[in-house]
């Protein structure tokens, strides 16, 4: 089997150690006989948003994302049908940002997000940096159409998500999306509510950076196994050693919770 | 510009700590500083007006502390007093209390020249006192993000608070740095024609693959490392400057670095080729303050590398290498060094989290570890310590260094007994701290060394030199 990962605008989006994202997937991926292609895509290449299996958008510095919009806009449209019919997104603080409503800068002026997410932005007084541990809401984490599978998602021993964020825009959710879960430490979407992060389909956006994916095998695994549902019928997911990743998780889930 | 009472009490405030925190033995080199600034927020203001001969500064994200010091061995050959802010002790409060060090009680200066290595989101504040009269500005590079903000405003910040009258020696080769000189009346560059290790490609972590001047990707001819090279920008026509000083002929021989630069060859004992770049910053500076060039040869051959920078340990079981590590590109040069002797390695790799370290490490991710993966044959053992342990052992999986390699031991006795266990002979052995783990370390080090009953590998050398 293979898998399509595209990595979107790596050159522009490539703070904190995003791509050890795409390290861990394809690593992942490669550890259970799955071949993982990686696409490396930026400004003005074609892109075949359908064809995609998992497509990855990373942070980027104020500068750099002004850029991105404007280019991501006229690939909505094709972008959201592939969302609507279960592409496996991951969006990272500033990707999150730009796939919301609008950023509302200091000024008051609204820079246009696409949409896809109902989230908006907000300019913050203070950057928000810190280590952040997420404690998971189960429902968020469960496959739609198959129920067997978000009890496997569930059942794994990590109840947690941890990270590191840096960010000061503060997002705030609609009505209709669910964050992925509660803050235990850190500030997590805006500082406010206790909430981090989002999940619309199979699109999820969040601030968490440190790099994510590495250290939440378990999150990484609900990623790859969305993506292979899309394509067809479901086959398991091999369990892999994840003792060096649960220590990884388990040491800071401890060590910040001790603070809290 | 007239002392004020406030003056005078910052002054002798700072020097009675500085002789307390002597007398009791305790090594705080911000706190004379801290409150003497606390008492006179002007104070560096006043001292830096006594630097006649001119205030030197040396800023960038990697290797100020090496040019510093290189810089220091030329002064000192040279026989020229300075005052020095010596250990990286780099802010505010550190500055102000090597200026306080370096003044008498009756307010006057012993020394004529200063040489200040400042952080560079120190700079801003920095100048706003201080109007140095050279500044070396070595590169940047991604470092410590969630102390500075993102690169772009760091470099932003350093560009617009440098007084126009200041002569500046810059990198040739790093677009980031280079542009600082357009427009700029009194500029000097240094830079490297080439050296083993380059490549027209990159396969790095780099900053700046856009234009700084207009955001067209850069070209590059020839990268040395990170994004250091012989680029041009078709946006533009910004393109690496024609260095005054060039470095050519770069290679490394068994942990000694040699080059020329026209027609004097340099053997130093430096590793590592981003060394070089230090020792040319220096050597451009000492030239624009017109030292004699032979004083400039000796003082830079006669160095000796600073405590943590590829520092060598003789240990009962082997010879270890210890240097420090705090961001990606630093990291990468450490990895080539070390892959390029050849030999089995030994690792200890140590990252903390606290303040001075840096609190985010996802920086580890965009380490090229994959290269030790690579090699993954050669490595034997790699020893995981510090507050994130785990997290280093884990990025070394991801890069495919296997489990049954990896240790993780918080402990550093500990650790380090287990980097040196049943050690074999062509087994070469390097231990690789942040901050924060880098003075612990070297302590432990030393102490063994020292009950050994064995001599620094550098000082034996000299005194073999000296009997033979």
């Amino acid at each position: 089997m293979k898998l399509n990962i595209c990595h979107l605008y790596p050159d522009l989006l490539d703070l904190y150690g995003d791509r050890g994202n795409i390290l861990a997937l394809a690593a992942r991926c490669r550890w259970r006989g799955i071949e993982p292609l990686i696409q490396q895509a930026s400004l003005g290449d074609d892109l075949d948003f359908r064809g995609m299996d998992i497509l990855f958008l990373g942070g980027g510095s104020d500068r750099e994302q002004g850029l991105l919009v404007r280019d991501l806009m006229r690939r909505e449209e094709e972008l959201r049908r592939a969302i609507e019919e279960g592409l496996v997104v991951l969006s990272i603080c500033g990707g999150y940002q730009m796939l919301g409503e609008y950023y509302q800068m200091a000024s008051g002026e609204k820079i246009q997000g696409l949409g896809i997410l109902d989230v908006w932005t907000i300019a913050g007084a203070k950057r928000l940096i810190g280590n952040v541990v997420v404690e998971i809401d189960e429902r968020v984490l469960s496959v739609d159409s198959d129920q067997s599978i978000g009890m496997r998602a569930s059942a794994s021993k990590l109840k947690t998500l941890v990270g590191f964020e840096n960010h000061s825009g503060k997002t705030y959710l609609g009505e209709g999306v669910s964050p992925l879960g509660k803050v235990l430490f850190g500030n997590g979407n805006n500082g406010d509510d206790r909430a981090e992060g989002v999940r619309y389909r199979n699109v999820f956006g969040t601030y968490l950076h440190g790099p994510l994916l590495p250290k939440n095998p378990h999150f990484a695994d609900l990623l790859l196994e969305l993506a292979i549902q899309r394509r067809g019928p479901l086959t398991r997911l091999v369990e892999l050693d994840d003792h060096m990743e649960e220590l990884a998780h388990q040491a800071m889930v401890k060590r910040l919770l001790k603070q809290a | 510009m007239k002392r004020t009472w406030r003056f005078w009490v910052a002054l002798w405030a700072g020097k009675i700590i500085t002789i307390a925190l002597l007398v009791t033995g305790k090594k705080g080199t911000t706190l004379p500083g801290k409150i003497a600034n606390w008492i006179d927020p002007e104070i560096m203001r006043h001292l830096s007006m006594a630097y006649t001969d001119g205030i030197i500064m040396v800023t960038g994200t990697n290797g100020k502390t090496t040019t510093a010091n290189l810089l220091a061995s030329i002064f000192r050959e040279a026989g020229q007093g300075f005052a020095f802010n010596q250990a990286g002790a780099n802010l505010v409060t550190g500055i102000a209390g090597a200026l306080i060090q370096n003044t008498r009680w009756n307010g006057l200066s012993r020394a004529s020249l200063a040489l200040l290595e400042v952080d560079e989101a120190t700079v801003p504040k920095f100048c706003e006192q201080v109007s140095p009269s050279l500044a070396i500005v070595t590169n940047f590079f991604r470092d410590q993000l969630d102390r500075y903000g993102e690169l772009d405003t760091t470099v932003r910040m350093v560009r617009e608070s440098l007084p126009k009258e200041t002569v500046l020696v810059l990198n040739a080769d790093d677009p980031l740095v280079a542009q600082f000189g357009t427009n700029y009346a009194n500029v000097v560059y240094y830079g490297v024609e080439r050296t083993p290790d380059s490549r027209s490609e990159s396969l790095e972590t780099r900053e700046a693959r856009f234009c700084p001047a207009c955001g067209t990707e850069l070209e590059y001819v020839l990268f040395h490392y990170g994004q250091l090279g012989i680029f041009n920008c078709l946006g533009c026509g910004f393109h690496r400057p024609e260095p005054e000083i060039l470095a050519q002929d770069v290679r490394s021989e068994e942990g000694l670095l040699l080059f020329r630069v026209g027609v004097t060859s340099f053997t130093l004992s430096l590793q590592g080729y981003y060394n070089l770049y230090n020792a040319l910053a220096a050597f451009t500076a000492a030239r624009h303050l017109r030292l004699n060039d032979s004083l400039i040869h000796k003082g830079l051959q006669g160095f000796v590398p600073q405590a943590g920078r590829m520092e060598r340990f003789n240990l009962p079981e082997g010879e270890i290498t210890l240097t420090l590590v705090k961001n990606p590109t630093g990291f990468d040069q450490v990895i080539q060094t070390m892959l390029g002797a050849n030999k089995p390695l030994r690792i200890l790799i140590g990252i903390n989290d606290l303040a001075a370290d840096g609190r985010d490490i996802s920086w580890l991710w965009d380490v090229n570890f994959e290269r030790l993966g690579t090699h993954e044959a050669r490595i034997h053992r790699v020893i995981c310590t510090g507050l994130r342990a785990e997290d280093i052992a884990l990025r070394l999986k991801y890069a495919g260094v296997s489990g049954e390699k990896l240790v993780i031991e918080h402990m550093l006795p500990e650790a380090l007994i287990r980097l040196q266990a049943s050690r074999e002979d062509d087994e070469i052995a390097f231990i690789l701290p942040t901050y924060t783990l880098l003075f612990p370390l070297r302590k432990i080090l030393e102490e063994q060394q020292g009950k050994a009953g064995l001599l620094h590998p550098k000082a034996q050398d000299s005194r073999e030199e000296a009997s033979a």
